[in-house]
């Protein structure tokens, strides 16, 4: 995309200005390198302007601006994603939601909510918490996270083996659409008539429109829960073990994985207590009604056992479990204790493939002279193998990218996916033709053609283009945040 | 139909696979009769079909079961039907990753028959399903009482296959529980009504068969306790698969009435765990205790009363004259049955009500009115009037064509249907699949 001339980049500016106000508009470079990046400090590009609306009116003007402006625009939550999704890969306008962070409405009785985009993913469960009730999905980023960023990227978490992702929890959405209309997809009401665009909107990673009000289903809390360590000297074991506990018929709330690598991190980082030494090990919750909460525990228990487990913990009390968690949700900040930076990978695969594709993993990271260390869900076999590297080491970077490349290839190649909870963004862009026939991209894009026929809202992302100016590389830096293990990034 | 377009679908299925003339009676739709049904024996068959009805922009109309066809408006062409029961396959099941792919001309019940060999099932439970298939439940978004904790098929459906307008093959999602590449295609097909692509693979989420599997009939002197005691389970540590209610009429009509008198009933889906269904059906007991009648059903018992509950539209009465199918928030439900009974009631009619409670979800059955459509039109008219005063929506899923003629099939679309239209454009240019039964004309 062409820069802007000094004097239509005024003009503009003092268009986007009389929207929002004058504190609310970014054109200084210095200001707008804050949003340069997502969470995936791979990829980086510079707005032209970044805006910080306060209404949906402010939302569908500013959009209706760049559109008139032929300026491409892009929504941002928190920033945290892990694909450059919300980058502004061809220049223009950045649309921050941050101000937008309202719980508009709480309907108990039915039990819903109306939210801004804004909001933070944790803040909606602390508000409806006291009543007993909580927003289920939990991305590992839900202390920053937005929620309009969870509908763009259809996050997940480590609850979803249960509980299902973002799109089985949204029920409708007031959207401005890439032309500035606000229209409303889905309601509070279910089953809303004609084609299911709240089901499409959600995970289309900002390339429809802007979710401006998002109406969520709110969960009751538990009765019961209960938190079970099992530590393992064989991965294949802890692989095993996966499979034996569901084809016990249970379907615990979380099933994730830690293994050594990682482990061993978090005791370097934190000291959550996990055995240094073990291969693996599994971090399982069960929750739900009190009844058979013991018997169900039981068979955890004995699943890991058979599978040849060397230890399985249930945590005592709260404290315990919030221990054990700790550990898995402090993971990512860790791998800092071990590497200067690491990339995360998010292939999906059927469960019962786990044991085959975490050898091949660790043989191709091997064969690149790169180390992984592996914390993922996986009960929904959900991967995050982590390749661990020194971006100042010439050409490490390029191996790591390769090896990427060829772990998700290895996942495709079983049947799984690209991309768990992630999203496409500008990361796995080329790798799209892995899972999906040129007929099969025709469609998504002529779907995309009939919210976003002009292409400006969110250009360059999911389908290969060519007219990005993205830059590339050098390595991740950790938010300060997860250096301290309050937060992690998936 | 022409003969020499009639020779070729021929060529491409086998004759014995087209019907034509007086066989068509089965495929009659508001009372037109189609130029020809054909039933292909492979995906491939399928995709021949359409692109050669696409280059000759003939009109296709996909058929499963045929349990939902009557819904939708009357169809603006009807040429061919594209009877999908030959794709009746199982093709995948690996209980340790709870998932199937099958396709789309299976029925439910043949379906459910096969995986619960294996100790499983998929949490669908439509009306019908000895005759419904996979596909025609995803296209309709079919679903049932235990939609309430499983969902329905946009929380099952990880992957499909579709045969586009065009003929070409077209796979949305994958073989995986958890997925985001690209955008989630296989949302767009569910509830499409065929007007998108015919559905003729499916991938789909399962869940272990539960040990035990209860059904407790609560039966109440008034709708309104029924209204209340759903919120009292609501606000309990129940975990119900199913919350549904029913009023006097349905109650009665149905068979399920313990009394004379009840003027409604809550049914409480339990599974799970022994342990766990013993406890809630205790606690259900608890927590309803000024009910006028409460039985415990299992087994047989259990799944006769759970059909009847299903199949509420053409079991309520003899003769059903229309059947609306309306959504509003769980806490309208019993005052918008309460208002539409009078409705019924002033004009000389008689009403059903069947609901998901918990999702708002209402079949509204009207009988009555043999002499004259007007009453039934009449009141049709105030239920979607009443209903879209509480902020709902309302479907008409049954009625003769004369009453078709008279009430709208779908709501007015509002502002997105715009969207609608240009995927409508996009994925059917020609606009040959189902046209003109759906939303907003489509």
């Amino acid at each position: 995309m062409a820069t802007l001339t000094e004097s239509r980049k005024q003009s503009l500016r003092r268009a986007l200005e009389a929207i929002v106000g004058k504190s609310a508009v970014l054109s200084d470079r210095e200001e707008l390198m804050v949003y340069e990046s997502d969470g995936l400090t791979l990829f980086r590009a510079l707005a032209d302007f970044v805006a910080f609306p306060t209404s949906t009116e402010q939302v569908s003007a500013l959009v209706k601006l760049a559109s008139q402006e032929g300026l491409p625009f892009v929504a941002r939550g928190a920033g945290t994603g892990l694909s450059g999704g919300c980058l502004p890969s061809e220049g223009g306008l950045v649309i921050a939601l941050s101000r937008m962070t309202r719980i508009l409405e709480v309907d108990y009785d039915n039990h819903l909510a109306v939210v801004e985009p804004g909001l933070v993913n944790l803040h909606l469960s602390w508000a409806v918490g006291p009543r007993g009730f909580y927003y289920a999905p939990d991305p590992s980023s839900q202390q920053a996270c937005t929620i309009g960023g969870n509908i763009a990227n259809n996050s997940g978490g480590p609850h979803t083996l249960k509980y299902g992702v973002t799109t089985n929890h949204v029920l409708g959405l007031e959207v401005v659409l890439p032309d500035g209309e606000v229209v409303w997809l889905g309601a509070k009401t279910r089953e809303p008539q004609g084609y299911d665009l709240t089901g499409i909107f959600v995970g289309s990673e900002g390339t429809f429109g802007i979710a401006t009000k998002i109406v969520v289903r709110l969960l009751r809390k538990p009765q019961a829960v209960k938190t079970v360590l099992a530590v393992f000297d064989e991965i294949n074991r802890a692989s095993e073990a996966v499979s034996a506990i569901i084809a016990r018929g249970l379907v615990p709330a979380a099933l994730e994985m830690i293994d050594q690598v990682t482990i061993q991190a978090v005791e370097d980082a934190f000291g959550c207590g996990y055995p240094r030494d073990a291969a693996a090990a599994l971090l399982i919750e069960l929750d739900g009604l009190a009844a058979g909460m013991e018997a169900q525990a039981a068979g955890v228990v004995a699943a890991c056992m058979e599978a040849g487990a060397r230890e399985v913990r249930t945590a005592k009390d709260e404290a315990e479990r919030q221990l054990l968690w700790k550990g898995r949700k402090s993971a990512f900040g860790s791998y800092g204790r071990v590497s200067p930076a690491y990339m995360v990978m998010d292939g999906v695969i059927p469960r019962t493939k786990l044991p085959y594709v975490l050898r091949r993993v660790n043989e191709i990271v091997a064969a690149h002279g790169l180390r992984v260390g592996n914390v993922f869900h996986a009960g929904d076999g959900n991967l995050h193998p982590n390749i661990l590297y020194d971006p100042r080491r010439p050409g490490e970077e390029a191996r790591v990218v390769q090896a990427g490349a060829e772990i998700l290839k290895v996942c495709a190649e079983v049947g799984g996916s690209i991309s768990g909870e992630h999203g496409i963004g500008l990361e796995k862009m080329d790798y799209m033709p892995f899972i999906f026939s040129p007929a099969d991209l025709a469609t998504m894009h002529r779907v995309k053609e009939a919210f976003n026929p002009r292409g400006l809202c969110n250009p360059g992302k999911i389908f290969p283009t060519k007219k990005s100016c993205v830059e590339v590389g050098p390595g991740y830096r950790p938010h300060p945040i997860e250096e301290k293990g309050l937060a992690q990034r998936f | 139909m022409q003969s020499a377009l009639l020779d070729q679908v021929r060529g491409i299925v086998g004759s014995e696979y087209v019907l034509t003339g007086v066989a068509l009676s089965p495929y009659v739709l508001e009372g037109r009769t189609p130029g020809a049904a054909v039933f292909p024996g492979s995906v491939e068959e399928v995709g021949a079909l359409l692109a050669l009805a696409s280059e000759e922009g003939i009109a296709v109309t996909p058929w499963g079961g045929g349990t939902k066809i009557a819904v939708g408006a009357p169809p603006k062409r009807l040429e061919l039907v594209l009877g999908l029961r030959r794709l009746n396959r199982l093709l995948e099941h690996e209980p340790g990753d709870l998932t199937a792919t099958a396709q789309g001309g299976i029925t439910l019940d043949a379906l459910e028959s096969q995986l619960a060999s294996r100790g499983q099932w998929l949490s669908l439970d439509p009306p019908f399903g000895e005759q419904a298939t996979l596909g025609g439940i995803l296209a309709t978004n079919a679903s049932g009482p235990r939609r309430h904790l499983y969902g329905t098929a946009r929380d099952l459906l990880i992957g499909v296959m579709v045969v586009a307008a065009d003929g070409s093959l077209v796979k949305g999602g994958g073989k995986v529980v958890k997925n985001v590449a690209g955008y989630d295609l296989p949302k767009l097909y569910i509830g499409s009504f065929g007007t998108l692509g015919v559905i003729v693979e499916a991938t789909l989420k399962l869940r272990p068969l539960p040990d035990d599997d209860r059904l407790v009939v609560t039966s109440f002197e008034r709708l309104k306790d029924c209204g209340q005691a759903v919120r009292l389970v609501l606000g309990s540590d129940l975990i119900p698969s199913a919350v549904d209610l029913l009023d006097g009429e349905a109650l009665r009509g149905l068979g399920l009435a313990d009394g004379g008198s009840a003027g409604g009933a809550l049914l409480l889906g339990f599974d799970g765990m022994r342990e766990q269904v013993e406890w809630q059906c205790e606690e259900a007991k608890r927590l309803l205790a000024g009910a006028v009648a409460q039985r415990v059903l299992e087994g047989g018992q259990r799944d006769s009363a759970w059909r009847l509950v299903r199949e509420v539209g053409r079991r309520a009465f003899p003769d059903p004259a229309a059947q609306l199918r309306l959504a509003v928030l769980p806490t309208q439900v019993t005052e918008v049955i309460e208002q539409a009974g009078a409705v019924a009631q002033r004009s000389g009619l008689r009403a059903a009500f069947a609901a998901h409670a918990a999702v708002g979800i209402v079949t509204a059955v009207l009988a009555g009115g043999r002499d004259s459509a007007q009453p039934v039109i009449a009141a049709l008219r105030e239920w979607r009037e009443l209903v879209r005063a509480a902020g709902g929506h309302a479907v008409l899923e049954r009625a003769p064509l004369a009453v078709k003629e008279q009430v709208a099939v779908w709501d007015p679309p509002g502002p997105a249907l715009r969207i609608m239209e240009r995927i409508k454009t996009q994925l059917d240019p020609k606009g040959i699949l189902n046209p003109g039964r759906f939303v907003g004309g489509i």
